[in-house]
């Protein structure tokens, strides 16, 4: 199974490996005579969001190098100790059309791949945050925990694109006035405006923020603010901490398409109050065989509801361990309960029988 | 010389006519426009059928969720349900508090979403029709250029469209019927309301819906539902909906979630995370 995963990356990774040097391909046009970045795309990648510190004054790979990256990443995948084998469910980013970069990170500005620092007052803010979810302890309490994300409310990787380990897949489509981007987890949907008109009073508030689109030459350039306070930024795995932002956060966005089969998205985010400086991502976005299906997170959250129900049924002692399930080790954990004599048999739901 | 003028005018007026251009009401490919967000002004969220004002489901709430009076969208009567599911549905509607999804933010389902007193906004492109739903972010993907049948049941189900003349006709299968199996038994719903009413089908569920302009501001609006697990045979819901004229339209975020979660998953929580 390795073998062929990686032979087929390695299939394509000449064609994918330039992203930027496309010089004769032309943008293709809707009727309305606007780029058509109609589709299905996915923005999943092995490339880390932040650049390693000893790979500070290295942002590409060579080709070589990103090619041995990317499949020693693909072997990596595939030794995942979690209780999803993403594998097996066709949903490890190779299987979903994740392709070689020569990036060494997602961020490339700062020069050295990294976000930059929060500033004093969200250090803080940061801190509170940090301290809250200590507090609650590892049993999940109420939705609210993690800030409704499990619970379907909204999904953080979606705006700004933040990769997520699976289901970052995109669905585009486009009139003369509107383009809609439909993000897969939880169904998150951008509506854009591209009629020009103002942004909403600022007193409107909402987790995928208020955008506005408008055209310069082949790239669709997207502005986007009003975000509710109720949500965070960034955040595990993968990127730094999650902090909170402040009602100034803005972020523009630039989508190129450079090849038949590539869209390039660049984006900037700028909240003075929170980060010493802006910084820039640039996600390549591949294309991929649609259809994208309905992910319907609420009416199907059987996490949300097993994870509430869980911490009450530990608390009561009728439970194994959380830590020792979470390794996916069913047998250490009920063996761990047994010794302590809290439990005897647990059903495939880990409830006591 | 006056020969000639007339010539080229009937000329240019012939290029006008043969050159690919949006006329009043079309989009550039040729397409009726459908563009726009568009509402139902009518009870039938409340209830299909026709029916007398009444309380709302929660004394507190008095007057301001009544339920306002209609005659009805149902063309030619009442809905056709067999004997033994007209008795469901008076079960359900006594029980609508934990049955009706819209109670717990569940995607409404064809055709409910498009009378829902939320706005739908429709996105057309040659390919895909979307129409999306401020209610809970839910949206339709209407395929123009396949005929596939569903990959998979969903809430929304699968959706192909196609044109009659200037008539868009969207014929939709796959739908899910409950939630039996996937959440706490408890709060598990057994099939899909209509309506508030406890108007409902089950995963047997087939819709035909066919939707014209009838001028600048209006759509003709028509769904052909059959089940046959429910229905004796297939009935029809019939109204206009409305375009929403303000300049600054655009769709809200109703992330209903959030609204719902301590109702939810209430008995699992402990205290209240504010």
């Amino acid at each position: 199974m390795r073998h062929r995963i990686v032979l087929m990356a390695a299939g394509f990774v000449l064609s994918a490996l330039g992203l930027a040097a496309q010089g004769s391909y032309r943008v293709p046009r809707t009727a309305d005579g606007q780029p058509d970045l109609q589709g299905f795309w996915t923005n999943l990648t092995y490339t880390p969001f932040e650049r390693s510190r000893e790979l500070a004054s290295k942002p590409f790979y060579t080709e070589q190098e990103a090619i041995d990256f990317f499949n020693r990443a693909i072997a990596g995948s595939q030794d995942q100790i979690v209780h999803y084998v993403n594998g097996d469910f066709g949903a490890t980013p190779v299987q979903t059309g994740a392709r070689p970069n020569r990036r060494t990170s997602l961020v490339i500005d700062p020069a050295d791949g990294r976000i930059p620092p929060l500033t004093p007052e969200a250090q803080r803010r940061q801190q509170a945050l940090l301290a809250a979810d200590k507090a609650r302890g590892p049993l999940a309490q109420t939705w609210r925990d993690d800030r409704g994300t499990v619970w379907c409310v909204f999904h953080d990787r979606a705006v700004p694109a933040v990769v997520a380990p699976y289901g970052s897949n995109y669905h585009i489509v486009q009139s003369k006035d509107w383009i809609v981007m439909t993000y897969e987890w939880n169904t998150e949907r951008r509506v854009i405006a591209l009629d020009g008109r103002p942004h909403a009073p600022a007193s409107v508030r909402t987790y995928t923020g208020d955008s506005r689109g408008h055209w310069e030459g082949d790239t669709l350039v997207v502005v986007t603010r009003n975000f509710t306070p109720k949500r965070t930024f960034l955040g595990q795995p993968g990127t730094p901490p999650a902090v909170e932002a402040s009602p100034a956060l803005t972020l523009v966005e630039r989508f190129t398409r450079t090849a038949g089969d590539t869209l390039v998205h660049t984006y900037t985010v700028t909240d003075a109050a929170t980060w010493t400086r802006p910084w820039t991502v640039e996600l390549p976005m591949h294309q991929i065989k649609g259809p994208m299906l309905e992910y319907a997170c609420n009416e199907n959250n059987q996490d949300g509801f097993a994870a509430l129900k869980n911490a009450r049924l530990e608390e009561a002692g009728k439970l194994a361990p959380l830590e020792a399930m979470r390794r996916g080790d069913a047998k250490a954990a009920i063996a761990g309960h047994e010794e302590s004599g809290a439990a005897k048999v647990i059903g495939a739901d880990g409830e006591k029988k | 010389m006056r020969r000639a003028t007339v010539a080229a005018l009937a000329g240019a007026a012939l290029l006008v006519v043969l050159l690919p251009h949006a006329g009043e009401g079309q989009v550039k490919s040729g397409q009726p426009d459908l563009n726009g967000f568009w509402q139902a002004l009518n009870t039938a969220h409340w209830d299909l059928e026709a029916h007398d004002a009444g309380p709302g489901p929660i004394l507190q709430l008095g007057a301001a969720h009544a339920v306002p009076p209609g005659l009805g969208v149902v063309m030619g009567g009442p809905i056709p349900y067999k004997p033994e599911a007209l008795a469901m549905k008076k079960k359900y509607a006594a029980n609508a508090l934990k049955e009706d999804g819209e109670i717990k933010c569940y995607l409404p389902g064809v055709p409910r979403m498009m009378y829902m007193p939320y706005p739908v906004q429709i996105v057309q492109s040659t390919e895909f029709i979307l129409m999306m739903s401020e209610f809970a972010t839910a949206q339709r993907t209407i395929n123009m250029m396949t005929n596939d049948r569903p990959p998979a049941d969903t809430w929304m189900g699968w959706s192909n469209g196609r044109w009659e003349g200037e008539t868009l006709v969207i014929d939709s299968r796959g739908f899910l019927g409950s939630t039996i199996g996937a959440l706490d038994p408890e709060g598990a719903i057994e099939v899909r309301f209509l309506d508030r009413a406890g108007n409902y089908h089950t995963d047997g569920l087939h819709v035909v819906e066919r939707i014209r302009r009838t001028g600048p501001d209006h759509l003709s609006y028509e769904a052909t539902i059959e089940d046959p697990n429910v229905y004796t045979r297939p009935w029809t819901i019939s109204m206009p909906l409305y375009r929403r004229l303000e300049p600054n339209m655009q769709l809200g975020e109703f992330k209903c979630e959030e609204f719902v979660s301590d109702l939810v998953y209430g008995k699992y929580q402990k205290g209240t995370g504010q």
